[in-house]
């Protein structure tokens, strides 16, 4: 189905959102935007991406019309070492859009992976330029298979829920989300924001994983995220871990 | 380093026409100032890398093949460092090209490598204009916050 982007603009009038058929980055185009001075909240949305961007040159599988690719343009106004908690404000907005879009309820795994059923249903990757943060967010939406690998690690709102959805109303749900959150980190600053995640992710705590690092596997249990934002692993010869990077998944997944 | 790899490292000076360049390896350093005829080299003994932390006021001037004939006090470099904690990426992504290599010319605003954090890529952009002098560290390491990632000499 064609985006109807007129439906997204009816109900979000004043927002600047722009659509492309095909592209190949939303990342890209946004960046431009930004860098031209565009409002806060601006957001790139695209039918398909032809170099869909996943996190430090990882692809993001980015199927025509299934799902819904967009970057926004926030200007966050936060220190650097605030930035951090802006990567899980952004998963929790996703969660929740999902939740008011579909009723499905997500898992997120630290940092910012949206799951069902244990499979990767959106992700997120942020860039940080100058004078903003572009986040980036692919969701699978009317997905009804994944290529190869991808079919034992990737799901779709449709696969996981049954049925197929709407793209416009679940990018309006997400950028009232993203605002929603963006607002809560301004406001309530980033332990509220921490204080949530750990609520809503079932990996935040008491969850026993492997944590794929430069150098080697880390075996462990999470215990709580740290100021920052950081997860916090009892490791197996009992020490306190800080991850500070590395991909995090369930033990025995 | 031996001879070997300072030979090197004036090749590099000259095929790049930078003014000037130090590198530093474990205990040594060496500096390679282009002349108008020859190369002056300098081995200096180790020097501590906390002593260069004050900056120079940024000069803005573009980068002159000709140096000064007066040598700059050693600790004119200008140390690049990370606002955050996070991992060190010399390239946007695995197999391109480096944003920047020693004893390339940058000005303010160019982009010199992406810390990442929880996912969040960080741009870090060089703030004065200056030759990178040095790199201090490698791709794909982690960074604490406040590390020193390049050193740029100010031309």
């Amino acid at each position: 189905m064609p985006f109807d982007l007129d439906q997204v603009r009816l109900r979000l009038p004043g927002r600047d959102v722009v659509y492309f058929d095909t592209l190949d980055s939303t990342m890209h185009q946004a960046a431009g935007l930004a860098q031209s001075g565009c409002a806060a909240g601006t957001a790139v949305v695209a039918g398909a991406q032809t170099a869909g961007l996943g996190r430090h040159g990882h692809s993001w599988h980015s199927e025509p019309s299934s799902g819904l690719y967009v970057s926004i343009v926030l200007r966050p106004d936060l220190e650097p070492d605030g930035l951090p908690s802006l990567t899980l404000a952004l998963g929790l907005a996703v969660a929740e859009a999902i939740a008011r879009a579909t009723a499905l309820e997500c898992d997120l795994r630290w940092p910012n992976d949206i799951l069902l059923g244990g499979k990767k249903a959106a992700g997120i990757l942020v860039n940080v330029v100058e004078s903003a943060a572009i986040a980036g967010i692919g969701i699978n939406v009317n997905h009804q298979s994944f290529p190869g690998d991808l079919a034992g690690l990737a799901t779709s709102l449709r696969l996981a829920a049954g049925r197929p959805f709407s793209r416009e109303d679940l990018l309006v749900h997400l950028l009232l989300a993203v605002d929603g959150f963006c607002r809560m980190l301004r406001e309530a600053g980033r332990d509220a924001i921490l204080e949530v995640f750990e609520r809503r992710s079932s990996y935040a705590r008491g969850k026993p994983v492997v944590v794929y690092q430069e150098g080697g596997l880390l075996h462990g249990v999470t215990a709580g995220l740290d100021a920052s934002g950081f997860l916090l692993v009892d490791t197996r010869d009992g020490k306190r871990e800080t991850i500070l990077a590395g991909g995090v998944r369930a033990a025995g997944a | 380093m031996n001879i070997e790899e300072i030979r090197e490292l004036i090749d590099l000076v000259t095929e790049t026409g930078v003014a000037e360049l130090e590198v530093q390896r474990g205990e040594n350093r060496v500096r390679i100032r282009r002349g108008v005829q020859v190369e002056s080299l300098e081995v200096t003994a180790p020097a501590s890398r906390a002593g260069a932390a004050v900056p120079p006021p940024p000069t803005g001037k573009p980068a002159e093949k000709v140096p000064e004939p007066v040598p700059p006090a050693p600790n004119s470099e200008t140390l690049v460092k990370s606002p955050i904690v996070g991992t060190f990426y010399e390239s946007a992504s695995p197999g391109s090209p480096p944003f920047v290599r020693i004893g390339e010319a940058v000005q303010p605003g160019k982009v010199l490598c992406i810390i990442e954090s929880m996912k969040l890529m960080n741009e870090i952009e060089a703030e004065v204009s200056g030759v990178i002098a040095s790199k201090l560290v490698a791709n794909g390491q982690p960074v604490e916050y406040g590390e020193a990632l390049f050193g740029i000499r100010p031309v």
